[in-house]
């Protein structure tokens, strides 16, 4: 196949499109293990019923700005509820029993959401103002894919300075470090725990929602999420928001360029690329030495 | 961290010799129950029972006993599946040969996850296993699918064993009997692992991974040895799994089979030796019994494995016998 820069750059674009929903994905997983100490297996589950909670949404008020929004706040509000019912009576046990908890309630979601919606998927239309794409010379620019990296930029640089510039940042980045010592200093820890869950699942939640459009969106769209959700945050070193965003940039560019070059490598390209990293820095890129 | 570490090792499960004692008689009992269970369920039932109740003791080798959580079981099992059946689809050997390469395809796959993550603790440690047998899942799925077949999985011609005597393995009685036979060794031979010298070194990493540091012991070696251990069993159901299936079938290498054996292994109780054989039992009699009333069986185990995580974090055998230390703890003292 003829590679003209045409299509090099076309490809760099869709690689930064899925990137940018990798790193939405993988920061919030990052955040929460950060935090929390729990690795979220129900990760890809949230990112579903982003896309379900989006469509939902849509369907009931017709704007999809609103629908993003309402699929954000509705899917933190169900992560909060989960964090204070269920994985709250956990910690401090061993660290698998929150893991298993979050595996248990990624069986028991999409079922449920199987019985209600039913195994063909849903469709979600791009927003008017996406649809189609741009012309620069003879370049075509996809508008909603353009839209998607502007938003992960967006994200998270708000994310940065939240996490900078704000108090609660403050109190969630020291109690990352060490949750003795802020529950000390007089501040409840276990309402930043649920504060820093729900931030985490909104923003598996936004990546469904803005996925939603490009994918299928069906019960089991998740479960695939999650395993590349994680090979993101190995990629880049669990815990580390800088590390979901390169780990995710470069999942991205691999995955758009093995579909074009070697379409039956795409799904193992991703692994293989993990396995890559692991050998030649085994903390990952921005992983923090001794931190497991 | 350290107060985390504490609470840890004050709720972990420690062994006392009526236990070990108590896990050996449960064996035995489990053990005779399966010379009998074909005739109590049906023998398709019974047979996968065995074989996956082998992958779950195998499994709980390194989440139960080293403390190690993989989530990339159906790697080995499934690799060991097609290990065992390509060897007799292309290379045209014997039963007893496709075992013995479905272990070393088990064992093959350990030592690659081994490789790459035996220094990784818990979190990373299940993602990168997870990682890589859904790598091996994708493999299979397209780009070898030349070799595997597949979607269409591997099918293999019906199989006997001439030695030592003559089976008919199409026969349905005939192939319970080869299966539980090979898994009633093989767990005995577990037993045995589990109760040597590097038994006890990996129930030490469990319990304390620095103080067995420190009296000497090369922990990496240990905890690379005990996933090959896990995967040399998984493979070898991977490869009875092949048999009774006729079939090496690429669904075996997805990543629900590595969630259903974790399933299994914490419903019996991890911090135990039978808890996943009964584990196995309990949740496949179940699974076949709720499948014939609701097609909702995702929605019942993920509810009740999350009820289970709540209420009954050591399993169905942890918690019996937790209930019976209480009740020897008053005579004891």
């Amino acid at each position: 196949m003829e590679l003209s820069w045409e299509i090099i750059l076309m490809q760099v674009i869709m690689g930064l499109a899925l990137g940018a929903i990798y790193v939405l994905l993988a920061s919030g997983l990052s955040i929460i293990f950060g935090l929390l100490d729990v690795l979220n297996f129900a990760h890809g589950t949230f990112y579903m019923l982003g896309a379900y909670a989006t469509f939902v949404a849509i369907s009931l008020c017709g704007n999809f700005w609103v629908g993003i929004i309402a699929a954000v706040v509705i899917v933190s509000l169900i992560g909060a509820l989960f964090e204070m019912t269920l994985l709250k009576r956990l910690y401090g046990t061993d660290q698998i029993y929150p893991l298993l908890m979050c595996f248990g309630l990624s069986i028991f979601l999409p079922d449920i959401i199987k019985m209600i919606f039913g195994l063909v998927g849903k469709v979600v239309d791009y927003p008017s103002l996406l649809q189609g794409a741009t012309f620069v010379d003879n370049l075509i620019l996809p508008k909603y894919r353009i839209f998607l990296v502007v938003l992960m930029a967006v994200v998270l640089l708000a994310l940065y300075l939240f996490m900078k510039k704000t108090s609660i940042g403050m109190i969630i980045r020291a109690a990352t470090r060490d949750r003795l010592m802020v529950n000390c200093l007089g501040i409840n820890v276990s309402r930043v725990w649920t504060v820093g869950f729900m931030l985490g699942v909104g923003l598996a939640a936004l990546a469904g929602a803005v996925a939603a459009p490009m994918v299928q969106t069906i019960p089991n769209m998740g479960d695939e999420m999650t395993i590349e959700a994680f090979v993101v945050v190995v990629i880049g070193g669990l815990g580390s928001l800088g590390g979901a965003a390169l780990g995710g940039l470069i999942l991205g560019q691999v995955v758009s360029f093995v579909s074009l070059l070697a379409p039956d490598w795409s799904n193992v390209s991703i692994f293989l690329t993990m396995a890559l990293i692991l050998v030649l820095r085994p903390r990952g890129l921005f992983g923090e030495e001794g931190r497991d | 961290m350290n107060a985390k570490k504490q609470t840890n090792e004050v709720a972990a499960y420690k062994p006392h010799s009526w236990q070990t004692a108590l896990e050996f008689r449960a064996m035995w009992a489990v053990l005779a129950l399966g010379i009998v269970l074909p005739f109590l369920v049906s023998k398709p039932l019974a047979t996968e029972i065995m074989i996956y109740a082998l992958f779950a003791l195998a499994f709980n080798l390194l989440l139960g006993h080293t403390g190690m959580i993989s989530f990339g079981h159906a790697g080995y099992l499934g690799v060991g599946s097609y290990a065992g059946a390509m060897v007799v689809f292309y290379g045209g050997v014997g039963v007893w040969v496709s075992l013995l390469a479905a272990m070393a395809g088990g064992a093959l796959v350990a030592a690659v996850v081994g490789l790459l993550a035996v220094k990784r603790k818990g979190a990373y440690f299940a993602m990168i296993s997870l990682a890589i047998a859904q790598m091996l899942y994708f493999l299979a799925l397209s780009p070898f699918k030349r070799w595997t077949e597949g979607e269409d999985s591997l099918k293999l011609p019906p199989l006997s064993v001439d030695f030592p005597f003559h089976l008919n393995l199409s026969d349905q009685t005939q192939l319970y009997f080869f299966v539980f036979v090979i898994v009633a060794l093989a767990v005995l031979a577990q037993w045995r692992l589990l109760n040597s010298p590097f038994g006890h070194a990996l129930k030490g990493i469990r319990e304390n991974e620095d103080r067995i540091r420190a009296c000497g012991f090369n922990i990496t070696r240990i905890k690379f040895l005990s996933i090959i251990y896990s995967g040399l069993f998984s493979g070898l159901a991977g490869g009875l799994l092949a048999i009774y299936l006729g079939a090496a079938s690429v669904t075996t290498l997805f990543w629900m089979t590595s969630g259903v054996v974790v399933m299994q292994t914490v419903l019996g109780g991890t911090h135990t030796f039978m808890g996943p054989f009964i584990g196995t039992m309990v949740f496949l009699y179940l699974r076949n019994n709720i499948s014939n009333y609701t097609d909702r069986w995702e929605m019942w185990v993920g509810a009740m494995f999350m009820a289970l995580i709540l209420l009954f974090p050591e399993g169905i055998w942890g918690t019996v016998m937790q209930k019976i230390g209480e009740r020897r703890r008053p005579s004891a003292s």
